[in-house]
């Protein structure tokens, strides 16, 4: 479960500051993916940071029960002096998973060939992405959050990522961030729309779908 | 305790890249710690052999000169390296496990470690292989290189918020900084300069860093102006400030 209590947080930009989420509360249970909208600059990449613990909330709080994945994006958040296999073999220290095992897997996974031992600043962002979602395939969470990472690589990559995809999703649920509706379609059971500092809460995914395309209507 | 675990072990993974980043990315590897101090050693040995005809302590310039120069590096090789301990790990704060603080610790094991061991081999091997004769004081040994660190530690906590946040600052750092090797009695002792600029030359608290360390050293040597109180109260409070500062900083150091 994660859960938002009277959450703000304020986005601060050579001194002009703008509430992006104004004393929000959300619960989100466990057995259900949730895609997060909203217009561009709302705060949803914003708001996977806050739910993945890498920034703070201004005032309120979040809680999780379980463990959370950090927010999975093209670029990944690999160190460009670092190989990638020492990128790999770091976040299996920090998240205490098998070392041995993890690099096996995203070898296997990411198809990077002798790439995989040379440094991530060298990769394509294609090559780069195809580590990203190895990599975080490759450690069990209970939530992952996802910004706009599902559509990477050539078809046959994608059609790799979404078959694991799927089947880390009998046990996991995802928060995803996309633009594209089919995606959400995809993967998502709910969704929640973000405007105004508002955080809007749909149980059916159509429903959030609808309420967005009103809101990006009016404006 | 699920914290201090996991802090543990971010600090242990950020130990190993940079012990990877530092040593293990080019031919030579460790030696290359060695190959600072020795050869600042050597120069300076053969400059001042010309010039004089012992040290000021003792009868070997490059105990003397080793002694007043890893002392120093206890606080100056962990300031710079410490500088840029944030900013070396930026991409790897994007993992909400991953703690800005992480990044300092790590940075400050691995530097004592290195600095230390750079102390073992060099100084151990003037002592062995030059048969020097010293009276080895550990307490003062231990002393020196825990305070001095600490300074650069505190010192360290404060820059990379300060470097961020006014990126001028660094230049004007970089700037002061540079001196230091100068005015902190690696080459000279405090104790032999004349009365109205000696005061000066002891406000500089690194001049007590390597008086201190050189007691461990020189039993005759009798440190006229030593202040080792002093020299801890400017390292805790530096340390005291430095998490102040750093601590409300998080938001600014992840890159926010």
């Amino acid at each position: 479960m994660i859960r938002l209590e009277n959450a703000t947080k304020i986005a601060r930009t050579k001194g002009i500051a703008k509430p992006i989420i104004d004393r929000a509360s959300l619960v989100l249970k466990r057995g259900k993916s949730t895609g997060l909208l909203g217009r561009n600059g709302a705060g949803k990449s914003t708001l996977l940071r806050l739910i993945a613990g890498t920034i703070r909330l201004d005032s309120g709080r979040i809680i999780r029960r379980g463990r959370v994945s950090w927010p999975l994006g093209f670029q990944g958040s690999f160190q460009a002096g670092m190989t990638g296999e020492q990128n790999v073999r770091f976040v299996a220290r920090i998240y205490g998973v098998d070392t041995r095992e993890l690099i096996d897997y995203v070898a296997d996974f990411a198809e990077l060939g002798p790439f995989f031992k040379a440094p991530v600043g060298t990769y394509s962002s294609g090559m780069k992405a195809r580590l990203a979602f190895g990599l975080s395939m490759g450690v069990n969470f209970d939530y992952y959050l996802v910004d706009e990472i599902t559509a990477v690589g050539d078809a046959n990559f994608k059609k790799k990522c979404q078959i694991v995809f799927q089947s880390r999703l009998q046990d996991s649920d995802v928060i995803m961030v996309s633009h594209s509706t089919s995606t959400l379609r995809d993967y998502c059971d709910r969704g929640v729309v973000m405007e105004n500092g508002k955080l809007i809460y749909y149980d059916d995914i159509e429903d959030a779908i609808r309420a967005h395309d009103a809101n990006m209507k009016e404006r | 305790m699920n914290h201090i675990q996991t802090h543990l072990r971010v600090v242990a993974a950020l130990l190993i890249r940079e012990m990877e980043a530092r040593f293990g990315s080019k031919p030579g590897g460790y030696a290359w710690a060695l190959m600072d101090p020795v050869s600042h050693v050597l120069l300076m040995t053969l400059i001042f052999q010309a010039i004089a005809h012992a040290p000021a302590l003792g009868t070997s310039f490059p105990l003397f000169f080793a002694t007043g120069y890893i002392g120093f590096q206890f606080y100056q090789a962990m300031a710079g390296y410490l500088n840029g301990a944030v900013k070396a790990n930026k991409s790897l704060l994007s993992y909400p496990n991953v703690a800005p603080i992480d990044a300092m610790v790590a940075r400050y094991l691995l530097q004592f470690g290195t600095t230390a061991l750079v102390a073992i081999v060099v100084l151990g091997g003037i002592i062995a292989f030059m048969r020097v004769p010293v009276d080895l004081y550990w307490p003062a040994l231990i002393e020196a290189a825990f305070v001095g660190s600490i300074l650069a530690l505190g010192n360290g906590l404060i820059n990379n918020v300060m470097f961020v946040k006014y990126p001028l600052y660094e230049q004007v750092f970089s700037i002061i900084s540079r001196p230091l090797f100068m005015v902190s009695g690696v080459f000279f002792l405090p104790d032999s300069i004349p009365a109205p600029y000696k005061e000066v030359v002891l406000l500089n608290p690194l001049v007590h860093l390597t008086m201190l360390f050189r007691t461990g050293f020189y039993d005759e040597y009798r440190a006229i102006g030593l202040d080792t109180s002093y020299l801890y109260s400017f390292a805790f409070l530096t340390l005291f400030f430095g998490m102040v500062i750093f601590s409300f900083s998080a938001a600014l150091l992840r890159n926010e």
